[in-house]
C-alpha cells in the first residue's frame, strides 16, 4: 500500500531539518577563530591571527568580551 | 429594571476616555536628548538579539552614547578595534566582525555612528549586521530631526 500523502510531506521535512542540523553541528565544530573586515565598496578581506593586524584585531575583540562580560541569564 | 442604551455606554465612554489619552506622555511632543534616543537604541538592539552579551553606540568623535556597562572602557576597547580595523587596508572600514573561542565581536559605523557589539559564539552575522544598521539609522535620523528641531 503507498504511503499517505502528508507522510511524505512529514518525512520530507524531517529530512532536511536533520540535514540542517547535521550542518550546523558540523560548522560548531569546525570553525576556527576568523577575523573578516568589510569596505564600504563591497570587498572584504580576512586576517588571519598570526598576521600583525589580525594579532591586533583579536586583542582588541578580546578586551571587548572582557568588557561586555557573560550573558545574564534568562 | 431601566437599562441604558448601548449608544449613550459607548458616548459616555468615549467622552471619558479621551481624558485619559491626554494625560499620556505620547499625547504632548517631548524632546529626546542624544543620550535618551541612543539608550532606547540599545535598548532596542539588545531586545531584537538575544545572543547579545553587551553593546555600545559611539558618536562621529568616538565619545560613548550609550554602553552596556563602564563606558570608558568600551570607549577605549571600541577605539582601539576600529584603529586596528582602519590601519589594515587603504580605507576606513564599514563592518568588522572577529569570531573568538570566548565569542563574537561586530562592529558597524553608518551615518556617522557607530556600534559595537559583543555575542555568544556562533551568532548569525547577517542578521546581527542588519539589526546593527537598521538602529544605527533610526538613530541617525533621530538625531538629525532634533537638531533640526
Amino acid at each position: 500500500m503507498p504511503p499517505k500523502p502528508h507522510r511524505i510531506l512529514l518525512d520530507r521535512v524531517s529530512g532536511y531539518a536533520d540535514e540542517a542540523a547535521a550542518y550546523m553541528r558540523r560548522r560548531r565544530i569546525s570553525r576556527r577563530p576568523f577575523a573578516r573586515l568589510y569596505y564600504p565598496n563591497g570587498r572584504a578581506g580576512d586576517h588571519a591571527d598570526d598576521s600583525a593586524v589580525g594579532a591586533e584585531l583579536f586583542v582588541a575583540a578580546g578586551r571587548l568580551i572582557e568588557v561586555a562580560g557573560r550573558r545574564p541569564k534568562a | 429594571m431601566a437599562q441604558t442604551t448601548t449608544t449613550v455606554i459607548q458616548e459616555a465612554r468615549a467622552r471619558d476616555t479621551v481624558g485619559i489619552f491626554t494625560h499620556m506622555a505620547d499625547a504632548a511632543a517631548t524632546e529626546v536628548a542624544p543620550g535618551d534616543a541612543a539608550e532606547a537604541a540599545l535598548a532596542f538592539l539588545t531586545e531584537m538579539s538575544p545572543d547579545l552579551r553587551g553593546a555600545a553606540i559611539l558618536g562621529s568623535d568616538g565619545t560613548v552614547l550609550a554602553a552596556a556597562g563602564d563606558r570608558d572602557r568600551w570607549r577605549e576597547d571600541a577605539a582601539v578595534l576600529l584603529a586596528a580595523a582602519d590601519g589594515a587596508g587603504p580605507e576606513p572600514i564599514e563592518q568588522v566582525h572577529v569570531a573568538t573561542e570566548q565569542g563574537e565581536v561586530f562592529a558597524l559605523r553608518h551615518a556617522g555612528l557607530a556600534v559595537v557589539a559583543v555575542t555568544e559564539r556562533f551568532a548569525l552575522a547577517s542578521l546581527l549586521f542588519f539589526d546593527m544598521r537598521s538602529v544605527l539609522r533610526d538613530l541617525a535620523a533621530t538625531l538629525a530631526a532634533e537638531g533640526e528641531g
